[in-house]
Protein backbone atom coordinates (compact mmCIF):
# COMPACT_ATOMS: atom_id res chain seq x y z
CA UNK A 1 0.00 0.00 0.00
CA UNK A 2 2.75 2.92 0.92
CA UNK A 3 4.45 3.01 -2.34
CA UNK A 4 1.89 3.14 -3.75
CA UNK A 5 0.10 6.21 -2.33
CA UNK A 6 3.81 7.90 -1.74
CA UNK A 7 3.53 8.70 -5.19
CA UNK A 8 0.62 9.99 -5.63
CA UNK A 9 1.08 12.23 -2.80
CA UNK A 10 4.61 13.19 -4.69
CA UNK A 11 2.50 13.61 -7.79
CA UNK A 12 -0.33 15.68 -6.24
CA UNK A 13 2.77 18.04 -4.63
CA UNK A 14 4.06 18.30 -7.75
CA UNK A 15 0.53 19.40 -9.69
CA UNK A 16 -0.12 22.07 -6.97
CA UNK A 17 3.28 23.84 -6.19
CA UNK A 18 3.68 26.66 -3.60
CA UNK A 19 0.16 25.26 -2.89
CA UNK A 20 -0.63 26.18 0.83
CA UNK A 21 -0.64 22.54 2.65
CA UNK A 22 -4.41 22.90 4.27
CA UNK A 23 -6.71 24.43 1.18
CA UNK A 24 -10.03 22.88 1.55
CA UNK A 25 -11.37 24.02 -2.07
CA UNK A 26 -8.53 22.38 -3.24
CA UNK A 27 -8.92 19.14 -1.41
CA UNK A 28 -12.60 17.83 -2.59
CA UNK A 29 -11.39 18.88 -5.84
CA UNK A 30 -8.82 15.99 -5.59
CA UNK A 31 -9.61 12.85 -7.31
CA UNK A 32 -11.01 10.11 -5.28
CA UNK A 33 -8.13 7.91 -3.80
CA UNK A 34 -10.32 5.76 -1.57
CA UNK A 35 -8.72 2.81 -0.36
CA UNK A 36 -8.87 0.03 -2.57
CA UNK A 37 -10.12 -2.28 -0.10
CA UNK A 38 -13.38 -0.76 -0.43
CA UNK A 39 -15.97 -2.53 -2.37
CA UNK A 40 -18.51 -0.81 -4.86
CA UNK A 41 -22.47 -0.36 -3.57
CA UNK A 42 -24.11 -2.59 -6.70
CA UNK A 43 -27.38 -1.70 -7.35
CA UNK A 44 -29.95 -3.56 -5.25
CA UNK A 45 -31.74 -4.83 -8.82
CA UNK A 46 -28.27 -5.67 -10.61
CA UNK A 47 -28.90 -9.42 -11.42
CA UNK A 48 -25.96 -11.72 -13.05
CA UNK A 49 -27.15 -14.40 -14.77
CA UNK A 50 -26.05 -17.66 -17.58
CA UNK A 51 -27.56 -16.76 -21.02
CA UNK A 52 -25.34 -20.11 -21.80
CA UNK A 53 -25.12 -22.82 -21.42
CA UNK A 54 -28.57 -23.31 -19.09
CA UNK A 55 -29.13 -25.34 -16.08
CA UNK A 56 -28.91 -29.47 -16.55
CA UNK A 57 -27.72 -28.94 -19.68
CA UNK A 58 -25.22 -32.01 -21.67
CA UNK A 59 -22.55 -31.07 -23.56
CA UNK A 60 -21.38 -32.99 -26.18
CA UNK A 61 -17.05 -32.67 -26.81
CA UNK A 62 -16.51 -30.53 -23.44
CA UNK A 63 -15.82 -27.39 -25.70
CA UNK A 64 -18.48 -24.53 -25.16
CA UNK A 65 -18.90 -20.45 -24.78
CA UNK A 66 -20.08 -19.22 -21.50
CA UNK A 67 -22.35 -16.12 -22.66
CA UNK A 68 -22.32 -13.92 -19.24
CA UNK A 69 -25.48 -12.01 -18.97
CA UNK A 70 -25.84 -8.54 -16.57
CA UNK A 71 -28.99 -6.80 -15.83
CA UNK A 72 -29.21 -3.23 -14.41
CA UNK A 73 -25.19 -2.89 -14.02
CA UNK A 74 -22.59 -1.82 -16.63
CA UNK A 75 -19.47 -4.11 -17.29
CA UNK A 76 -15.93 -2.16 -17.31
CA UNK A 77 -12.47 -3.87 -16.85
CA UNK A 78 -10.75 -4.25 -13.75
CA UNK A 79 -8.76 -0.93 -12.74
CA UNK A 80 -11.82 1.01 -13.68
CA UNK A 81 -13.85 2.98 -11.03
CA UNK A 82 -16.86 4.07 -12.98
CA UNK A 83 -20.28 3.59 -10.60
CA UNK A 84 -22.34 0.57 -10.92
CA UNK A 85 -20.08 -1.51 -12.57
CA UNK A 86 -17.81 -4.31 -12.36
CA UNK A 87 -16.51 -7.54 -14.36
CA UNK A 88 -17.49 -10.95 -14.52
CA UNK A 89 -15.91 -14.20 -12.39
CA UNK A 90 -17.14 -17.53 -13.48
CA UNK A 91 -16.77 -19.93 -10.72
CA UNK A 92 -16.12 -23.74 -11.47
CA UNK A 93 -16.97 -26.62 -9.18
CA UNK A 94 -16.40 -24.21 -6.51
CA UNK A 95 -18.60 -22.64 -3.98
CA UNK A 96 -18.56 -18.69 -3.23
CA UNK A 97 -14.96 -17.59 -1.90
CA UNK A 98 -15.26 -14.83 0.50
CA UNK A 99 -17.14 -11.53 0.09
CA UNK A 100 -14.69 -9.08 1.61
CA UNK A 101 -11.35 -10.32 -0.23
CA UNK A 102 -10.34 -10.34 -3.55
CA UNK A 103 -11.71 -13.34 -6.03
CA UNK A 104 -8.71 -15.91 -6.08
CA UNK A 105 -7.60 -16.36 -9.41
CA UNK A 106 -7.22 -19.86 -10.31
CA UNK A 107 -8.49 -22.61 -12.54
CA UNK A 108 -11.66 -22.66 -10.44
CA UNK A 109 -12.31 -19.01 -10.68
CA UNK A 110 -11.77 -17.53 -14.31
CA UNK A 111 -11.57 -13.76 -14.29
CA UNK A 112 -12.92 -11.42 -17.00
CA UNK A 113 -10.83 -8.44 -15.95
CA UNK A 114 -10.68 -7.01 -20.13
CA UNK A 115 -14.36 -6.49 -19.43
CA UNK A 116 -15.49 -9.88 -21.48
CA UNK A 117 -18.93 -10.98 -22.00
CA UNK A 118 -18.43 -14.28 -23.32
CA UNK A 119 -15.67 -16.84 -22.73
CA UNK A 120 -14.85 -20.42 -24.75
CA UNK A 121 -14.50 -23.16 -21.64
CA UNK A 122 -13.24 -26.87 -22.15
CA UNK A 123 -13.98 -29.15 -19.21
CA UNK A 124 -13.39 -32.89 -18.94
CA UNK A 125 -16.31 -35.15 -19.02
CA UNK A 126 -18.39 -35.35 -15.89
CA UNK A 127 -20.63 -32.61 -13.80
CA UNK A 128 -19.79 -29.58 -13.25
CA UNK A 129 -21.22 -26.49 -11.26
CA UNK A 130 -20.77 -22.66 -12.94
CA UNK A 131 -21.65 -19.80 -11.04
CA UNK A 132 -21.14 -16.26 -12.24
CA UNK A 133 -19.94 -13.31 -9.58
CA UNK A 134 -19.05 -9.79 -10.42
CA UNK A 135 -15.70 -8.08 -8.98
CA UNK A 136 -15.17 -4.82 -8.74
CA UNK A 137 -12.10 -3.07 -10.00
CA UNK A 138 -10.20 -4.78 -7.51
CA UNK A 139 -11.62 -8.17 -8.27
CA UNK A 140 -13.69 -7.66 -4.25
CA UNK A 141 -17.50 -8.66 -4.90
CA UNK A 142 -19.47 -5.49 -4.58
CA UNK A 143 -22.08 -5.02 -1.72
CA UNK A 144 -24.55 -6.78 -1.91
CA UNK A 145 -22.60 -9.38 -3.93
CA UNK A 146 -23.89 -9.41 -7.53
CA UNK A 147 -23.74 -13.07 -7.79
CA UNK A 148 -25.62 -16.02 -10.42
CA UNK A 149 -27.51 -18.97 -9.34
CA UNK A 150 -24.95 -21.75 -9.82
CA UNK A 151 -25.81 -24.16 -12.21
CA UNK A 152 -25.17 -27.67 -13.17
CA UNK A 153 -23.90 -29.18 -16.69
CA UNK A 154 -23.16 -32.15 -17.88
CA UNK A 155 -20.07 -33.25 -19.72
CA UNK A 156 -19.99 -35.95 -22.18
CA UNK B 1 -6.35 33.01 -3.84
CA UNK B 2 -2.93 33.59 -5.85
CA UNK B 3 -1.30 30.34 -5.64
CA UNK B 4 -4.19 28.83 -7.46
CA UNK B 5 -4.11 29.86 -11.14
CA UNK B 6 -0.71 28.65 -11.39
CA UNK B 7 -1.41 25.32 -9.67
CA UNK B 8 -3.80 24.85 -12.06
CA UNK B 9 -1.77 25.56 -15.43
CA UNK B 10 0.24 22.18 -14.50
CA UNK B 11 -2.59 20.26 -13.49
CA UNK B 12 -4.38 21.34 -17.27
CA UNK B 13 -1.07 20.12 -18.90
CA UNK B 14 -0.61 16.78 -17.37
CA UNK B 15 -4.91 16.21 -18.71
CA UNK B 16 -3.97 16.71 -21.86
CA UNK B 17 -1.11 14.88 -21.75
CA UNK B 18 -2.87 11.64 -20.15
CA UNK B 19 -5.93 12.01 -22.93
CA UNK B 20 -3.24 11.76 -25.35
CA UNK B 21 -5.32 13.92 -28.25
CA UNK B 22 -6.32 10.69 -29.66
CA UNK B 23 -8.37 11.82 -32.93
CA UNK B 24 -7.27 8.93 -34.80
CA UNK B 25 -9.88 6.13 -34.08
CA UNK B 26 -9.06 2.62 -31.60
CA UNK B 27 -8.02 -0.50 -33.06
CA UNK B 28 -10.40 -3.83 -32.41
CA UNK B 29 -8.95 -7.46 -32.65
CA UNK B 30 -9.53 -8.02 -36.23
CA UNK B 31 -11.47 -11.18 -35.03
CA UNK B 32 -13.51 -9.27 -32.68
CA UNK B 33 -17.47 -10.14 -33.12
CA UNK B 34 -20.51 -8.31 -32.19
CA UNK B 35 -23.84 -9.55 -33.19
CA UNK B 36 -27.35 -9.31 -31.31
CA UNK B 37 -28.34 -12.26 -29.33
CA UNK B 38 -32.30 -11.64 -28.90
CA UNK B 39 -34.04 -11.08 -30.81
CA UNK B 40 -32.91 -13.22 -33.57
CA UNK B 41 -33.88 -12.21 -37.38
CA UNK B 42 -37.13 -12.07 -38.65
CA UNK B 43 -38.49 -12.19 -34.79
CA UNK B 44 -42.69 -10.82 -34.54
CA UNK B 45 -42.98 -9.61 -31.56
CA UNK B 46 -46.29 -8.36 -29.86
CA UNK B 47 -47.07 -4.66 -29.56
CA UNK B 48 -46.97 -2.48 -26.51
CA UNK B 49 -45.05 -4.89 -24.97
CA UNK B 50 -41.16 -4.40 -24.36
CA UNK B 51 -38.43 -6.42 -25.50
CA UNK B 52 -35.28 -7.68 -24.52
CA UNK B 53 -31.86 -6.69 -26.91
CA UNK B 54 -29.14 -9.04 -25.82
CA UNK B 55 -25.50 -7.66 -27.08
CA UNK B 56 -23.34 -10.12 -27.70
CA UNK B 57 -19.72 -9.41 -28.50
CA UNK B 58 -16.18 -11.98 -29.25
CA UNK B 59 -12.63 -11.64 -28.71
CA UNK B 60 -13.18 -8.00 -27.49
CA UNK B 61 -14.53 -6.76 -24.15
CA UNK B 62 -17.15 -3.90 -22.65
CA UNK B 63 -15.54 -0.75 -21.13
CA UNK B 64 -17.59 2.16 -20.14
CA UNK B 65 -17.39 5.95 -21.48
CA UNK B 66 -14.34 7.27 -21.55
CA UNK B 67 -12.57 4.36 -20.03
CA UNK B 68 -9.44 3.49 -22.58
CA UNK B 69 -8.23 -0.04 -21.94
CA UNK B 70 -7.47 -2.02 -25.10
CA UNK B 71 -9.57 -4.18 -27.07
CA UNK B 72 -12.90 -2.74 -25.34
CA UNK B 73 -15.27 -0.48 -26.37
CA UNK B 74 -18.76 0.10 -25.72
CA UNK B 75 -22.41 -1.04 -27.59
CA UNK B 76 -24.84 1.19 -29.29
CA UNK B 77 -27.97 -0.27 -31.01
CA UNK B 78 -28.95 1.51 -34.08
CA UNK B 79 -32.75 1.63 -34.74
CA UNK B 80 -34.37 1.88 -38.03
CA UNK B 81 -30.99 3.60 -39.26
CA UNK B 82 -27.72 3.07 -41.40
CA UNK B 83 -23.98 3.21 -40.19
CA UNK B 84 -22.82 6.50 -39.15
CA UNK B 85 -20.25 7.92 -40.18
CA UNK B 86 -16.75 6.24 -39.92
CA UNK B 87 -14.29 7.93 -37.66
CA UNK B 88 -16.58 10.16 -36.57
CA UNK B 89 -18.25 10.28 -32.97
CA UNK B 90 -21.80 7.85 -33.20
CA UNK B 91 -24.85 10.18 -32.72
CA UNK B 92 -27.02 10.20 -29.72
CA UNK B 93 -31.04 10.37 -30.51
CA UNK B 94 -33.48 7.75 -30.60
CA UNK B 95 -32.26 6.11 -33.73
CA UNK B 96 -28.54 5.66 -31.64
CA UNK B 97 -28.48 4.28 -28.47
CA UNK B 98 -25.82 4.47 -26.37
CA UNK B 99 -24.91 2.46 -23.49
CA UNK B 100 -21.88 4.22 -22.04
CA UNK B 101 -22.57 2.43 -18.73
CA UNK B 102 -21.33 -0.70 -19.95
CA UNK B 103 -24.31 -2.56 -20.29
CA UNK B 104 -24.81 -5.60 -22.09
CA UNK B 105 -28.48 -5.62 -22.95
CA UNK B 106 -31.57 -3.12 -22.64
CA UNK B 107 -35.24 -3.33 -23.02
CA UNK B 108 -36.70 -1.26 -25.96
CA UNK B 109 -40.75 -0.59 -27.19
CA UNK B 110 -40.94 0.41 -30.65
CA UNK B 111 -44.08 0.65 -32.43
CA UNK B 112 -45.74 -1.35 -34.20
CA UNK B 113 -44.45 -1.71 -37.82
CA UNK B 114 -40.83 -3.08 -39.43
CA UNK B 115 -38.12 -2.13 -37.65
CA UNK B 116 -34.26 -2.87 -38.27
CA UNK B 117 -31.54 -3.35 -35.21
CA UNK B 118 -28.08 -3.37 -35.55
CA UNK B 119 -25.10 -3.32 -32.90
CA UNK B 120 -22.21 -0.93 -33.67
CA UNK B 121 -19.11 -0.69 -31.14
CA UNK B 122 -17.77 2.94 -30.18
CA UNK B 123 -14.44 3.30 -28.54
CA UNK B 124 -13.95 5.50 -25.56
CA UNK B 125 -14.77 8.93 -27.34
CA UNK B 126 -17.72 7.34 -29.32
CA UNK B 127 -15.47 7.02 -32.31
CA UNK B 128 -16.25 3.12 -34.28
CA UNK B 129 -13.22 1.24 -34.13
CA UNK B 130 -10.72 0.27 -37.31
CA UNK B 131 -12.00 -2.00 -38.16
CA UNK B 132 -15.59 -1.08 -37.18
CA UNK B 133 -16.86 -3.74 -34.82
CA UNK B 134 -20.16 -3.75 -36.19
CA UNK B 135 -23.28 -6.51 -36.24
CA UNK B 136 -25.26 -8.05 -39.08
CA UNK B 137 -28.26 -5.35 -39.17
CA UNK B 138 -31.43 -7.42 -38.19
CA UNK B 139 -35.18 -6.80 -38.94
CA UNK B 140 -37.64 -7.54 -36.57
CA UNK B 141 -41.66 -7.09 -37.17
CA UNK B 142 -44.05 -5.58 -34.06
CA UNK B 143 -47.61 -6.47 -34.25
Amino acid sequence: MRHTIVPALLLAAILHPGTAPAQPAQATAQPAHAPASVANNAPGSAQVYFIWPHDGSVINGGKFWVRMGLRNMGIAPKGTAVPNTGHHHLLIDTGLPSMTEPIPNDRNHLHFGAGETEARIELPPGTHTLQLLLGDKDHIPHKPPVVSKPITITVK
Amino acid sequence: MRPRIPALAPALALAALLAGATAAATNAPANAYCYIGWPADGAVLPAGKPFRVWFGLRNMGVAPKGVAFENTGHHHLLIDTGLPAAGQVIPSDRNHLHFGAGETETMLDLPPGTHTLQLLMGDDQHIPHTPPVVSKRITITVR
